[in-house]
């Protein structure tokens, strides 16, 4: 989902008004509401880590931003973390909500903004799952299965799996009989829920959130396998708009989220207790898992 | 039951006739219009599913194309939720190599496992709509195209149990309503029918009461109360009554004009069979009287008379015994050669009139078990009548002999040959419908009847040099009467 793919450092505000007339985008967009400076829009992208097609929250959250940094807000959504990527680091995003992997690939070019804080800590796990017929006790067991990942530049949803197989001097295309990308941590848990794939490499955080949401559809589910703790999926911009006060006013609007009653709400939803500063050194356990990949030639 | 449906009466018989065709007629509808119902059914599902598989190639056909089993499970979700209304079952995509990429249920219809025989059989024919009625199934294809490439297909599984349902709704509704209907117009038509039938009822009995000899016939009011047809019918069938009394009338005249005329037959006969002997008679009265002194001739012209009177005897009894039932006159007395010797003389007045030559060759026992008055009485009239039929100076030959259990005498005379109507009737002796032909066939009658109720028969030949040969074959009785008469 897309609301809006254009230049944001060109983007005026007539232009973004023009834009989003026909989404039915709210009074509150209006420049009043910001005390009336004609600031430029911010865009932000969104990846599939962040549970999709829960549209009240989107608009929440838009609203939320908007609010908080008084300058109108277009949420970007893709279909792939490929997709969201390429546009942060083409300048086409100001920032994005982003995993991990991606963002250990393109650190040197890319600067954090803030890390959410789950279960206390900005650290999450990613889970190796399999269908409640599936008699897997570990990983071994789950030779020749056909397997659903969530996408090849997700961390949990692929990067560990991937990584636990090259230590196994494994191959996902010689350990499973075949194995697919459903392009979201819940269409994982669904996949394997179902039946389409006999396991799944997951989100953690998505699985422990889904388990609250449809505990039905995590029951046909078993976790067999969690990683080791990773820094959670990261909120990042471009190293050059790193100073920026555009990012400083996001970074502001995240950490002041849960001072909110609308963003305690988003978080409510969101399942997190808030967003901190964080620390790049906590993506070292992914950048060790990208050289174990690497290794395997 | 062809017997049983033949005594049915009419008025039963065409009500029910109306009442099964009304049935019938119920039935043909209810089938025509389940018929058409299910055609209809089968249209609409054939669009319906036409318009569902029209959606699911849509949304499949990009994953399809990259073997994107994700995105082709999430499109068959999705348009499962969308076509609720058509019962899907199960919805499998599949590659150009016949492997599964996805199905709605993964776990009977893995990824990458060969579509099972059970689906793809289903559509051997070609056809891309299979309805299995006792599963209340329906089977759907469509065959994925790419860039005139078949890069796969979509098989679908349709539960058809609320059609099915709608149909046997549908089924039970006609059949009520259809019954019901049916019942009443059959249970109208009968009555209309019977109602309409029941002069015919009514002219049966008059038939029945005719029958028994008891007419009766329509008054005015039964006629005036029917409509033109049956009042015609009424009045037809009192104008057969009338000619039917008059026919009895007449032939109850013609029956006293037959009796009358059997009468003068029988007393034609009887003069016939006495003035046969009386010839012979006076001829022995004459020889008496010329020859009396004689005692030898007195003895045979006295013999002679006696077995005339007593043949005469025999014909009056033999009429009585025929015509009026006496007692005490039997026919099972014997034949004796002297009965057939005496023949001779009883036709001698003919013999001599007409200058005939008499060959007579009597080979039978002295007796013989067989009605003798009979067969004495039948030889007489063939003699004269052969005698008659001869021309004069003509030759008559007699011959009596036994053959095996038969009498058989042979009379040959020299005359022209007898008339047709007379050698049918020595043919046909025996029948009971023997009529005489003419006055001067009563002998030959008699002959016949006689001959024929003894069981006899006659054989008709020509005789060597001209004229004719009546054979004629009497079976002797039994052979402990023939014993017991000779005791």
């Amino acid at each position: 989902m897309s609301e809006g793919d254009g230049q944001p450092g060109a983007m005026t505000r007539r232009r973004f008004l023009a834009g989003t007339a026909g989404l039915g985008i709210p009074a509150i967009l209006s420049p009043s509401a910001w005390g009336g400076e004609d600031r430029a829009v911010f865009t932000f992208g969104l990846t599939p880590v962040f549970l999709d097609s829960d549209v009240q929250l989107l608009k929440s959250l838009k609203r939320y931003l908007q609010e908080r940094m008084r300058r109108p807000v277009v949420l970007v959504k893709k279909r792939t973390y490929q997709e969201i990527t390429s546009m942060l680091l083409s300048g086409q995003l100001d920032a994005a909500w982003i995993c991990g992997y991606p963002f250990v690939r393109y650190r040197s070019r890319l600067s954090l903004v803030s890390l959410p804080v789950y279960n206390g800590k900005p650290l999450y796990q990613s889970y190796l799952i399999v269908n409640e017929r599936h008699d897997a006790r570990s990983v071994a067991d789950l030779r020749g299965d056909i397997h659903a990942f969530s996408d090849p530049d997700s961390n949990s949803g692929f990067l560990v799996t991937r990584a636990l197989l090259a230590r196994m001097g494994e191959r996902p295309e010689t350990f499973f009989s075949r194995f697919f990308y459903t392009y979201g941590h819940r269409n994982v848990i669904r996949a394997v829920a179902s039946g389409l794939a006999r396991s799944g490499s997951v989100d953690g955080y998505v699985w422990d959130v889904m388990r609250d949401i449809d505990p039905a559809l995590t029951a046909r589910t078993r976790v067999i396998r969690k990683s080791r703790w990773y820094g959670f999926p990261p909120i990042a911009c471009r190293r050059e708009l790193s100073q920026a006060s555009v990012i400083a006013d996001l970074r502001a609007a995240l950490f002041s989220m849960n001072e909110d009653p609308l963003g305690r709400e988003i978080l409510a939803s969101l399942r997190l207790d808030g967003f901190a500063p964080g620390r790049t050194a906590l993506f070292d356990g992914i950048a060790r898992l990208v050289d174990t990949v690497r290794d395997q030639v | 039951m062809r017997s049983l449906w033949k005594s049915t009466p009419l008025r039963v018989k065409a009500p029910l006739i109306v009442a099964v065709l009304t049935v019938c007629v119920a039935v043909i509808i209810s089938q025509v219009v389940m018929s058409r119902l299910t055609e209809s059914q089968e249209k609409s599902l054939q669009r319906l599913t036409n318009a569902y598989l029209d959606g699911v190639a849509t949304s499949v056909l990009p994953p399809v194309i990259r073997q994107d089993v994700w995105e082709t499970f999430d499109a068959l979700s999705r348009s499962r939720k969308l076509y609720q209304g058509l019962n899907v079952q199960d919805v499998i995509v599949s590659l150009a190599d016949g492997g599964i990429l996805a199905a709605s249920d993964p776990i009977s219809f893995p990824v990458a496992a060969p579509l099972p025989e059970t689906v793809s059989a289903r559509f051997a024919n070609g056809r891309d709509l299979v309805i299995d009625d006792d599963r209340a199934l329906a089977w759907v294809r469509r065959i994925l195209v790419e860039g005139g490439e078949e890069i796969g297909s979509v098989y679908a599984r349709l539960d058809l149990g609320p059609l099915m349902r709608e149909r046997r709704q549908v089924l039970w509704a006609l059949i009520g309503v259809n019954g019901l209907l049916t019942l009443i117009f059959a249970a109208i038509g009968y009555f209309s029918v019977h109602r309409l039938l029941r002069p015919v009822s009514t002219l049966h009995d008059h038939m029945e009461r005719l029958k028994s000899g008891d007419p009766s016939r329509f008054t005015p009011a039964d006629i005036a109360s029917q409509d033109t047809e049956f009042a015609s019918l009424f009045r037809q069938f009192n104008a057969a009554v009338d000619a039917i009394e008059e026919r009895e009338v007449l032939a109850q005249r013609l029956a006293d004009e037959e009796k009358l005329a059997l009468l003068g037959k029988l007393a034609s006969v009887m003069a016939h069979e006495v003035n046969n002997p009386l010839g012979g008679m006076m001829n022995a009265l004459s020889t008496l009287r010329k020859h009396g002194g004689d005692a030898q001739v007195r003895e045979q012209s006295i013999g002679l008379i006696e077995r005339g009177l007593r043949g005469i005897r025999h014909v009056v009894r033999a009429a009585l015994v025929s015509y009026r039932g006496v007692k005490g006159v039997h026919n099972d007395d014997v034949l004796t050669a002297r009965d057939l010797d005496d023949l001779k003389f009883l036709i001698q007045h003919e013999t001599l009139r007409r200058k005939l030559k008499l060959s007579w060759r009597n080979h039978i026992p002295e007796t013989v078990a067989i009605d003798g008055s009979a067969v004495r009485q039948a030889v007489l009239n063939i003699l004269l009548n052969a005698c008659e039929a001869s021309t004069i100076g003509g030759s008559i030959v007699f011959e009596a002999a036994l053959r095996h259990d038969h009498l058989e005498i042979g009379i040959s005379d020299s005359g022209p040959g007898l008339p047709a109507e007379i050698r049918r009737m020595y043919e046909n002796a025996g029948q009971d419908n023997l009529q005489p032909v003419g006055s001067s066939g009563l002998g030959v009658w008699t002959a016949a009847r006689l001959i024929g109720r003894l069981g006899g028969k006659f054989t008709i030949g020509e005789r060597n040099g001209g004229g004719t040969r009546i054979l004629l074959s009497v079976p002797l009785k039994e052979e402990k009467a023939y014993l017991h008469d000779v005791a």
